[in-house]
């Protein structure tokens, strides 16, 4: 593992915005270093999974993640763009202005490689819709943390249906009250309360 | 015998001090469904406190009543400015929500980094004294007219509830540092504040606690009553490792809840999200003196091994269970909490945090009615 991807892992600030500042300096391929930041991720992620991190952690590495592709993404060159694992739309149910989970959620996307189009909070189903349809996303997140939200998680996924995109969306619905229960009163495909094993499931939902 | 001020109080003190009543008792968390359930818009609530209170009387005769009232009404008790809480906006219902739509709370950052100085160098209250005029734009004077008017709107409604014969706890709210500075610069904010200046953090905290500590006990001599509703939520083991638990969370929490013991008061430690990790800890808290108050995401067996014959627990139904759930579903979770967790007393039922507005009232009238019917030995029906 390289020096930067451990200093990511280790939540070493200073030292991530150096080496990250050296290596271009040196000359050294951006999309060789986005590689890098995305296995220091990677390293986070396990860490969480095996309870040595919290969501504090995530948090770290996610603000530390984002100021070193401050400097990395402008030298990224047009022709040559990061290939996104999958386009995804993710915001909170109408009712609900909780924003925590899918924020940490969303950042911990866009490190794993996802282009993630981030609808807000409070967003009505036709808004979801259209948000799918514009950005041609293959996933929806629909976050809450309100029971009154369930019922427009519900309506989300029937105006997909009427839109006719529920057969190439895959719908996930997170929040810390959202179970089992949630997600077949709403009729999505996956549910968690836990934004790292989000993150999984997203990724199991990439063909191939 | 029928239940009356007395019976309940005891049934309620019994269990707080470890001991088995005649039966559990229930203290739900139900404004907001109350008013939900009456047809009267949330927003009416929050308008007229006396529409709440008649929504919650109505309720709980349709409900068959329950044992104590966290609160008397959607009103936070404190006795003047000095709040002993995060002064974090809210999306009111009528005004920023909808009629219908529950409060909620804003996460945004209303303390800068800068305040933290100020906090540091004149402690809580006198931070508040210069932060409160500027984020409000109204005089000290107003704020506190504020205060006390609501206060004596909560101590009549108070006066309501004993008349009918149920206790009123909440005499006063706070929180620890880590929740008021979190809510107040956000999540994100207040972490990074932690993680990259640890030393400054605790100095902020430390010029604060004697202030919180000092206005609960203005709070509850004002209002005469002695539970303090001291919600916990930022610092849980969902949050942060144990050694910031250890550093930034469990010595507030402790030297707090030890400050309000010593004055005759009890802790209602309302801990919303997974505490699981830190519940060990709580057996530093004083024994018989506290209420663990959990909202299902808390293992609350696992809280029963541990505190058993140290501190009350109180919970934890879940929300998605009383909205979605089917009464049977309720009443077999309600008859393992009463087992489990009931098991030789020091247990109080209530719904996981608050009940929410959208729950089936069936669900609502059958997790109440477990309570009603499980006596323990010596006392059956």
């Amino acid at each position: 593992m390289s020096e930067l991807a451990v200093a990511i892992a280790e939540l070493r600030e200073d030292e991530v915005n150096r080496i990250v500042r050296q290596r271009i300096e040196a000359g050294v391929d951006p999309l060789a270093l986005v590689e890098e930041c995305r296995e220091g991720m990677r390293l986070v992620g396990e860490r969480h999974r095996t309870g040595d991190y919290f969501l504090g952690e995530l948090i770290m590495s996610g603000e530390i993640f984002k100021n070193a592709m401050g400097f990395i993404e402008p030298l990224l060159k047009a022709d040559r763009p990061v290939r996104p694992l999958a386009r995804m739309v993710l915001g909170t149910a109408k009712g609900d202005i909780h924003n925590i989970g899918k924020d940490i959620a969303a950042m911990l996307l866009r490190a794993a490689g996802f282009e993630v189009f981030d609808a807000g909070i409070d967003v009505p189903p036709e808004v979801f819709v259209q948000k799918v349809r514009e950005t041609g996303s293959t996933i929806l997140g629909i976050s809450g943390l309100l029971t009154t939200s369930f019922e427009s998680m519900k309506q989300t996924v029937q105006a997909l249906e009427t839109a006719g995109l529920r057969g190439t969306v895959k719908v996930i619905v997170g929040g810390g009250i959202v179970n089992q229960m949630v997600q077949k009163y709403v009729g999505a495909d996956a549910c968690t309360d836990d934004a790292p094993e989000g993150i999984e499931i997203c990724k199991r939902f990439v063909p191939g | 015998m029928e239940d009356n001020l007395e019976t309940r109080i005891n049934r309620l003190e019994t269990v707080i001090s470890l001991g088995t009543p005649d039966r559990v008792p229930s203290v739900p968390l139900i404004a907001q469904f109350a008013l939900r359930y009456r047809g009267v818009p949330q927003s009416d609530g929050y308008r007229n406190p006396q529409t709440t209170n008649n929504a919650l009387v109505e309720t709980f005769d349709a409900l068959g009543g329950w044992d104590g009232q966290l609160a008397a009404n959607l009103i936070w008790v404190n006795s003047s400015w000095r709040i002993s809480a995060a002064p974090m906006p809210m999306r009111v219902p009528g005004k920023q929500a909808g009629d219908h739509e529950p409060l909620q709370a804003v996460e945004m950052e209303i303390f800068s980094k800068e305040d933290y100085e100020t906090i540091i160098n004149r402690g809580w209250n006198g931070f508040l004294a210069e932060f409160l005029p500027r984020a409000t734009g109204r005089p000290l004077e107003k704020i506190d007219a504020t205060q006390k008017k609501l206060l004596k709107i909560y101590m009549d409604d108070v006066k309501t509830w004993h008349e009918k014969g149920v206790p009123v706890l909440s005499g006063a709210t706070t929180c620890d540092p880590t929740m008021i500075l979190s809510l107040s610069r956000t999540l994100s904010q207040f972490t990074l504040d932690l993680y990259r200046q640890p030393d400054m953090m605790q100095a902020v905290m430390d010029a604060m606690v004697d202030d919180l500590i000092q206005n609960v006990l203005d709070d509850t001599a004002a209002t005469g009553l002695k539970y303090v509703f001291f919600p916990l939520e930022r610092g849980s083991g969902f949050f942060y490792p144990l050694r910031i638990f250890e550093r930034f969370g469990f010595p507030y929490i402790k030297k707090m809840a030890d400050a309000f013991a010593g004055a005759g008061l009890i802790s209602i430690l309302h801990f919303d999200t997974d505490w699981t990790l830190n519940l060990p800890y709580l057996k530093d808290l004083p024994r018989g003196k506290c209420i663990c108050e959990l909202d299902s995401r808390t293992d609350i067996f696992k809280a029963k091994e541990i505190l058993k014959g140290h501190m009350c627990i109180m919970g934890d139904v879940p929300a998605t269970l009383l909205s979605l759930g089917t009464e049977e579903e309720v009443v077999n979770y309600c008859n393992k909490l009463h087992e489990v967790v009931g098991k030789d007393g020091g247990f109080i039922l209530s719904t996981g945090c608050e009940c929410p507005i959208d729950a089936k009232f069936e669900n609502v009238k059958a997790m109440l009615a477990t309570a009603r019917s499980h006596t323990y030995p010596g006392h059956d029906k």
